[in-house]
């Protein structure tokens, strides 16, 4: 923690710490409610989902729930509010959608990949944006996957890698651009520090790039807006931020970059209620505050006349560190501002409290 | 020899003496004082005055002042008594060393206790030093730990707040579905009376309006359904992006750090591959053994060794088509041109054999010593003698003990000189 608590920086007060038995890989807040989900893989080889409850200065545990194959991921994003369904991916390659009050057989099950899935999420669900709902998976198979969940057995989409190409493991997938019922966008980071951007309207690659480390987390700041700014975070601990609005022919989105720690960094997650703050996790066991900065001019012509992008500037707020172990997971609370947990490989789960925010 | 002081002068009371010293224009220091229990000495160069008293003093409180060229004593007395004299009367010479040596004795004790004294006082003031500093880091600390559980009770407070808010709110929330329940239920209830009351009256009505009508009605009911599903696009129609991916070698993920070692390694790999296969297409023929340089070597030493030179060459660079970095095929190979006199070749084998052998360590010592004489000798049947010298004294160099390269040395020194003398 910063010693300087007397001035104006936002500070990550630690408010609960729970130890678990299990390796929590993904942790994520039931929407519009103080309740949390922790997904991850038991010792004896199962998966584990947990279902806690805070109350005052302790995590209850309210289910605990067993699964064949353990959980590497899952995502509330594409269920509507009264339903809450939690979809989730695991070591197998399975993407089911299970009712909490029922979780003995899951709403939605397929095989979606050979691989374990890397990444999942989800949108159109929760009341945010418009258009079918719809989850998108990355698995070490090298393909991502698009399902709705009213389509069985088929993805909507699916972006494989050509006929006799070598695969790269999909680390990372997140959508973006859903302001409306048809466009749709599909990023994803791959370890060969591949990104790639799929336009699900038109079916097609829009744009890819490759940033010289492994992806490990991409997000864009906003699921439901025409696409602003992209964070795309890497090993070597560096990040990249991708103004997202001005698209050059040639040179793709303009970028600032940022080598914040010596190590990898995990997540990155933008604060629901506002999109210029983001939190990344690194491997040593810290998380970072970032502010993003906007130039004062967002595009520019270029020699021949067409618009470029131009990246702003990125200023640290605040950085702790909590553990000795990487924090693999990161979830902001989308109804208490500030409100975080994240969850690390030393087997805890931690909820965190971010002051301050409103005055920056 | 010291001028003795004789002019001082004392007075005194039942406790102290006070004695007056003029110094006749000398200048005095406290240095220049030696004072003990019994005796006292002023020593000002050339001056000198010494007195050892009629009885004990307690040196540590009198005092001496400087001044006005004088020295000012007062002396405490230990025993309150009046003294008969200032000095010892009868006092002889030996009893006089006696008590000086005494008196420096003391005065060195003296001196020892008092620096120990002041050490002990250091000591105690840094540890008190230290306890002070602690303490004030330790309130620092707990200042800072306070503000921090401060800020950790405010906030969660208002996370309580918050949740006990989150939970009215969904009270509120399912009180006013139920009521809404409610009122469909009974807005639904009502309809299907008015459709009963419709239905029944016109009961000779065509099956087509009846139907019409029911189902106008009956669809009210799911019509608010379909909008709801209407309002939801249906699934997008499947399809299927191919990908390329940026090429890379090995099946672990990118990072920039590595980058380095892994051009190397695939370079290195390349370069064994295509040195395997740029003779693959003759090497065909060969049989398993021959494809070996270790074994070509002994083959071509054998050859060698029976005057075989030409079949010797040939294994030896068959041999170094297969493995360009042993030193040894170089050596030997340069030693069959020296035979055979392809002078020119055996100085390159010689000197690639050299560069092989870079670090001179003294595992490679023979080898080099080898290659430095064999090309030593190319150079002199050359007629290049000051090369060929050079050669042989790098040899000597290495290895100083051997009589056959120095001879040979010593030879080409004449034949030198001989050459210019003549020129």
């Amino acid at each position: 923690m910063s010693a300087v608590l007397g001035s104006e920086r936002p500070q990550v007060v630690s408010h609960v710490q729970q130890a678990l038995s299990y390796t929590v890989f993904d942790c994520k807040w039931v929407p519009r409610s103080a309740r949390l989900m922790c997904l991850g893989s038991a010792a004896r080889g199962t998966g584990v989902i947990q279902l806690y409850e805070l109350r005052g200065a302790r995590l209850e545990v309210l289910r605990e729930i067993e699964k064949p194959k353990p959980i590497k991921c899952g995502t509330f994003g594409a269920t509507s509010l009264q339903q809450r369904y939690l979809a989730t991916g695991d070591f197998d390659g399975n993407l089911n959608i299970w009712n909490l009050e029922a979780p003995e057989i899951p709403v939605y099950s397929v095989k979606g990949h050979k691989e374990i899935i890397n990444s999942i999420d989800g949108v159109g669900g929760l009341g945010i944006g418009e258009g079918a709902p719809e989850i998108v998976t990355g698995s070490r198979d090298g393909t991502v996957k698009v399902w709705d969940p009213r389509q069985n057995d088929t993805p909507v989409a699916n972006m494989e890698p050509v006929q006799g190409e070598s695969k790269r493991d999909c680390w990372t997938v997140a959508f973006g651009n859903a302001y409306n019922q048809e466009e749709r966008v599909v990023c994803a980071g791959y370890d060969n520090g591949d990104i790639k951007l799929f336009d699900l309207k038109t079916m097609s690659l829009r744009w890819e790039t490759n940033i010289k480390n492994g992806v490990c987390s991409v997000e864009f700041d906003r699921k439901d807006i025409n696409m602003n700014k992209l964070v795309a975070t890497s090993l070597e601990g560096k990040f990249h931020v991708f103004d997202m609005r001005t698209q050059h022919p040639a040179k793709g989105f303009a970028s600032v970059s940022e080598k914040a720690q010596k190590s990898t960094i995990w997540q990155v997650r933008h604060l629901p209620q506002n999109r210029d703050i983001f939190m990344t996790s690194g491997g040593s066991g810290s998380l970072h505050l970032w502010k993003y900065e906007y130039p004062a001019q967002r595009s520019k012509k270029d020699s021949e006349g067409s618009e470029m992008g131009v990246a702003g500037s990125l200023s640290l707020l605040q950085n702790v560190t909590l553990s000795t172990q990487p924090i693999s997971s990161l979830d902001w609370s989308a109804d208490k501002k500030g409100l975080c947990v994240c969850g690390a490989f030393d087997q805890t789960v931690r909820v965190l409290i971010v002051t301050k925010l409103n005055k920056i | 020899m010291p001028l003795w002081l004789r002019e001082h002068s004392w007075r005194q009371t039942l406790t102290a003496v006070y004695l007056s010293l003029p110094l006749r224009g000398a200048r005095a220091t406290a240095a220049n004082i030696f004072c003990s229990e019994q005796y006292l000495k002023v020593s000002v160069p050339p001056f000198l005055f010494e007195a050892v008293l009629y009885a004990p003093i307690d040196d540590t409180n009198s005092t001496a002042k400087i001044g006005n060229g004088n020295i000012f004593f007062t002396l405490y007395k230990k025993e309150p008594a009046m003294w008969d004299s200032l000095t010892l009367a009868n006092a002889d010479k030996e009893k006089l060393q006696h008590l000086r040596e005494n008196a420096v004795l003391k005065a060195q004790e003296k001196a020892k206790e008092e620096t120990k004294a002041k050490k002990i006082t250091k000591q105690e003031h840094k540890k008190y030093a230290l306890m002070a500093t602690m303490k004030v880091e330790e309130a620092e600390r707990k200042r800072i730990e306070d503000l921090k559980e401060k800020e950790r009770e405010k906030v969660t407070k208002e996370l309580e707040l918050w949740k006990n808010q989150q939970k009215d709110g969904d009270k509120y929330k399912s009180i006013q579905t139920k009521e809404e329940l409610h009122q469909e239920i009974e807005s639904l209830k009502e309809r299907k009376n008015e459709k009963m009351n419709k239905t029944r009256i016109p009961n000779e009505g065509s099956s087509k309006t009846r139907l019409k009508s029911t189902r106008g009605h009956g669809s009210c009911s799911i019509f608010s359904q379909d909008l709801k599903e209407e309002q939801l696009p249906a699934p997008r129609a499947a399809a299927t992006i191919k990908v390329n991916f940026t090429p890379r070698v090995f099946p672990t993920a990118l990072r920039e750090s590595r980058v380095a070692e892994e051009e190397e390694w695939l370079y290195k790999q390349a370069e064994a591959r295509r040195i395997i296969n740029s003779d693959l297409s003759e090497l065909e023929d060969l049989k398993e053994e021959e494809k070996n340089p270790d074994w070509l070597k002994d083959k071509g030493n054998k050859m060698f060794a029976m005057g075989d030179y030409l079949g010797a060459v040939n294994a030896y660079n068959l041999a170094v088509r297969l493995n360009n970095k042993l030193p040894v095929l170089y050596l030997n190979r340069a030693a069959c041109h020296l035979k055979l006199r392809n002078l020119h070749k055996a100085i390159e084998d010689s000197s690639k054999a050299l560069e092989l052998l870079t670090p001179p360590v003294p595992d490679n010592e023979n080898a080099r010593v080898k290659a430095h004489v064999r090309r030593g000798t190319a150079f002199c049947q050359l007629e290049l003698y000051t090369e060929g010298l050079q050669d042989y004294e790098a040899a000597l160099k290495i290895d100083p003990k051997n009589k056959i390269i120095e001879k040979d040395a010593e030879k080409i020194r004449q034949l030198i000189q001989g050459a210019m003398q003549s020129s």
